[in-house]
C-alpha cells in the first residue's frame, strides 16, 4: 500500500475499555478522493473508531497513519492541524455565535498566528473564506443568524461547514443525516457528494440508502472487528453482512 | 454584515469619546473633592472589574481571587514609592505593580489550564486568601495589618514636566489610563485571539477539535487579566498613598464579581458602571444607615437584579434600546 494513494491507513488499531474490546485489530485504508463508509450495528465500534482517529481517545495499540505520518495518540488540536476534520453525531457547534462566526473561527484556525491587536473583521482572507464555506453549505444569507436559532437541518449543515472550514485532507462525518427529514437528508447527501468530488471522506451512517448512494467503498464493523470490506455491490451481496447487519 | 471591513460599528468611537469627555468634565461641577475622589475610585475599581470580565465574560472562567492581582499591584506600587522619589516614581510604581501582578498571573495561568468551572473559582479564592494571610502576618515586609503608607508620587511625563497631583489631575490621569485600557481590552476581545477564547467559552471540545491549543489561549487571557487587575491595584495605591492587606481580602474579590453581575458580564464597560452603582449605593447606605450593614440592602438589590435583570444594567439598557 503506497501512502500517496491512501491518505489514511490504520494498522491493527485496537481500543480496549477495561475488558471490553471496542475495536480489535482494525486494518483500514482510505483511498484518496473516495467516499468511504463505515457501517455496522449499534455498538459495533464506529464512533470509537472516529474517536481514535481524531485524538479524543488514545488507542490501546495499533497505529494511525495520515499521509504516511504516525498520528497515533496525538491530542485533537494537533490531529486537526495535520488535516483530519470531523463532524459529530450529536450537533457540536458554537450555539451562542452567529453562523458566520462559527465558520470564521474555524477558517481562522489555519492562519499561522492569531493576532491579539487586529480586529477580526479586518482579516479579509479569513472572512472571504468563511463566506465561501457558508455558500457551499447552503446557508447563504444566514450569516448573522445565531447558530442556536437555526433549524436542526441547518445546524447539521453548519456542523459539516465547521469541519470543512479547517481545509482538511480527510473529512470524517459521523452520521451527518441523524434526525433529518427526508428532504433535508436529500440536501445533505447532495452537499456531501459535492464536497466529495474534491475531498477524501470517511463517513459513518445508518441510513443504507445514503450509504449506497455516496460510498465507493464500504467497511462493515461488527463487535469491534472488520466483518467485510468492498464496493457497495459486494457488501450488499455478502451473506455474512446480510446476516449481521442487513437482517435480510 | 458579512463582508464588512470596518473594525468598529459606526458610532462606537463617538459614544466612547462622549462618555470619556463627560467623565472628564462633570467632576468639575461637583460640590467638593469628596465626590470627585469617589468618581476616581469608581474608575479604578471599574478597571479591576473590567479585568475580571475578560475572564468571566470572554472565557467563562469566574475568578474569585482577583484581589490577589489587585493587592499585588497595589503593594508593588507601594514598594516603588517607599524606595524612590525620582521624577519617574509614578511610572516605576505602575511598572512594579504590573510586574508583581504578572508573577501572580503566571501561577494562576498555570493552574487555569488544569482546573475548570467551580474548581478554578475555588482555587483562585484559596490562592488569594493564602496571600492575604501572608501579607497580614509578615509585618516586617508588608507592614502587617497597618499596611504601607507612603507619599504620593508627582505627576510626570517623559521628563517633560512634573507637578504635584491635584484631585482633578489625579482623576484625569486615572481616566486616561482606564480609557486606554478599555480600548485595548476591547480590541483584544474582538481580535482573532479573543474570538478563539469566546469559542472556548461556547464549546471547548469543539474549539480543540478545530485545531486550537486551548491551554495556550487560556493562559494568555489569564495573564492579560492579571496585568490589568495589577494596574488597577497600582493606581489604587497611588491614589490613596496607602496599601492595605484588605486589598487582598476575599471581600475585594467578591465585590469585583458583583460589579460584573450588576453592570453586565461580557461588555467590559458594564462592570465599570456596576462598580459605580455599587460604590454609590454603599456610600448612600453608609451615610443613612450604620456602615457595617450596607451589605444587607446591597445583597437584596443584587438578588433582585440577578432574578429580573440577569444580563446586568448595560445588557438591560442595550436590550431596551434595541427594542
Amino acid at each position: 500500500m503506497s501512502d500517496s494513494t491512501y491518505p489514511l491507513i490504520t494498522k491493527k488499531l485496537t481500543m480496549h475499555f477495561g475488558g471490553l474490546a471496542a475495536l480489535e485489530d482494525i486494518d483500514l485504508a482510505v483511498e484518496r478522493g473516495t467516499t468511504h463508509a463505515i457501517i455496522g450495528p449499534n455498538g459495533a465500534g464506529k464512533s470509537t473508531f472516529f474517536n481514535c482517529l481524531t485524538g479524543l481517545l488514545r488507542p490501546t495499540s495499533g497505529r494511525v497513519l495520515l499521509e504516511g505520518q504516525d498520528i497515533t495518540g496525538l491530542p485533537p488540536e494537533r490531529i486537526s492541524q495535520r488535516g483530519v476534520a470531523r463532524s459529530y453525531q450529536i450537533t457540536n457547534i458554537f450555539p451562542g455565535s452567529t453562523c458566520l462566526e462559527n465558520i470564521r473561527v474555524a477558517v481562522q484556525s489555519r492562519q499561522p498566528t492569531s493576532s491579539f491587536l487586529q480586529h477580526h473583521r479586518t482579516d479579509a482572507t479569513t472572512l472571504e473564506g468563511a463566506v465561501g464555506i457558508i455558500e457551499t453549505i447552503g446557508l447563504g444569507g444566514k450569516e448573522d443568524v445565531m447558530a442556536s436559532s437555526l433549524s436542526h437541518g441547518e445546524q447539521r449543515n453548519l456542523e459539516i461547514g465547521i469541519a470543512l472550514a479547517t481545509a482538511p485532507t480527510l473529512l470524517c462525518l459521523d452520521e451527518p443525516t441523524a434526525g433529518m427529514s427526508a428532504s433535508e437528508t436529500r440536501d445533505v447527501v447532495e452537499l456531501i457528494r459535492r464536497i466529495g468530488a474534491s475531498l477524501t471522506i470517511l463517513i459513518v451512517e445508518h441510513d443504507m440508502q445514503v450509504v449506497m448512494s455516496l460510498a465507493q467503498r464500504i467497511t462493515v464493523l461488527d463487535y469491534g472487528q472488520v466483518l467485510a470490506q468492498g464496493t457497495p455491490d459486494e457488501i450488499q451481496a455478502n451473506p455474512q453482512v446480510q446476516e449481521a447487519y442487513l437482517k435480510i | 454584515m458579512a463582508g464588512t471591513r470596518s473594525a468598529e460599528k459606526p458610532g462606537f468611537w463617538i459614544a466612547f469619546l462622549v462618555v470619556v469627555a463627560v467623565l472628564a468634565v462633570v467632576p468639575l461641577w461637583f460640590p467638593n473633592s469628596f465626590w470627585q475622589r469617589l468618581l476616581t475610585e469608581v474608575l479604578i475599581l471599574g478597571l479591576l472589574a473590567m479585568s475580571s470580565d475578560l475572564l468571566i465574560g470572554y472565557v467563562g472562567m469566574v475568578s474569585f481571587g482577583h484581589a490577589l492581582f489587585f493587592g499585588t499591584g497595589c503593594y508593588g506600587a507601594a514598594y516603588a514609592l517607599t524606595w524612590t522619589e525620582s521624577p519617574f516614581a509614578l511610572w516605576l510604581a505602575l511598572l512594579l505593580g504590573l510586574a508583581g501582578a504578572a508573577v501572580m498571573g503566571i501561577f494562576v495561568a498555570f493552574y487555569s489550564t488544569r482546573l475548570r468551572d467551580i474548581y478554578f473559582s475555588i482555587t483562585t479564592l484559596v490562592f488569594a486568601q493564602i496571600f492575604w494571610v501572608i501579607v497580614f502576618t509578615w509585618t516586617d515586609v508588608t507592614g502587617g495589618e497597618n499596611g504601607l503608607v507612603f507619599s504620593p508620587p508627582r505627576l510626570s511625563f517623559l521628563g517633560l514636566f512634573a507637578a504635584e497631583f491635584t484631585t482633578m489631575s489625579m482623576h484625569w490621569f486615572v481616566l486616561a489610563v482606564v480609557a486606554l485600557c478599555y480600548v485595548f481590552c476591547r480590541r483584544v476581545t474582538q481580535s482573532p485571539f479573543g474570538k478563539v477564547l469566546q469559542a472556548i467559552r461556547e464549546n471547548e471540545p469543539r474549539t480543540r477539535a478545530i485545531g486550537y491549543n486551548v491551554e495556550r489561549h487560556k493562559m494568555g487571557m489569564v495573564m492579560l487579566s492579571a496585568l490589568v487587575a495589577g494596574l488597577s491595584g497600582a493606581l489604587y495605591g497611588i491614589f490613596n498613598a496607602y496599601a492595605a492587606p484588605d486589598y487582598f481580602f476575599f471581600l475585594q474579590s467578591g465585590e469585583t464579581v458583583i460589579y460584573n453581575v450588576l453592570g453586565g458580564i461580557g461588555t467590559l464597560a458594564g462592570p465599570v458602571l456596576g462598580a459605580g452603582v455599587f460604590v454609590l449605593l454603599k456610600e448612600l447606605f453608609s451615610t443613612y444607615w450604620s456602615p457595617e450593614y450596607y451589605l444587607i440592602p446591597v445583597g437584596l438589590l443584587f438578588t433582585i437584579m440577578v432574578i429580573y435583570m440577569p444580563q446586568g444594567l448595560l445588557g438591560f439598557l442595550r436590550h431596551k434600546l434595541n427594542e
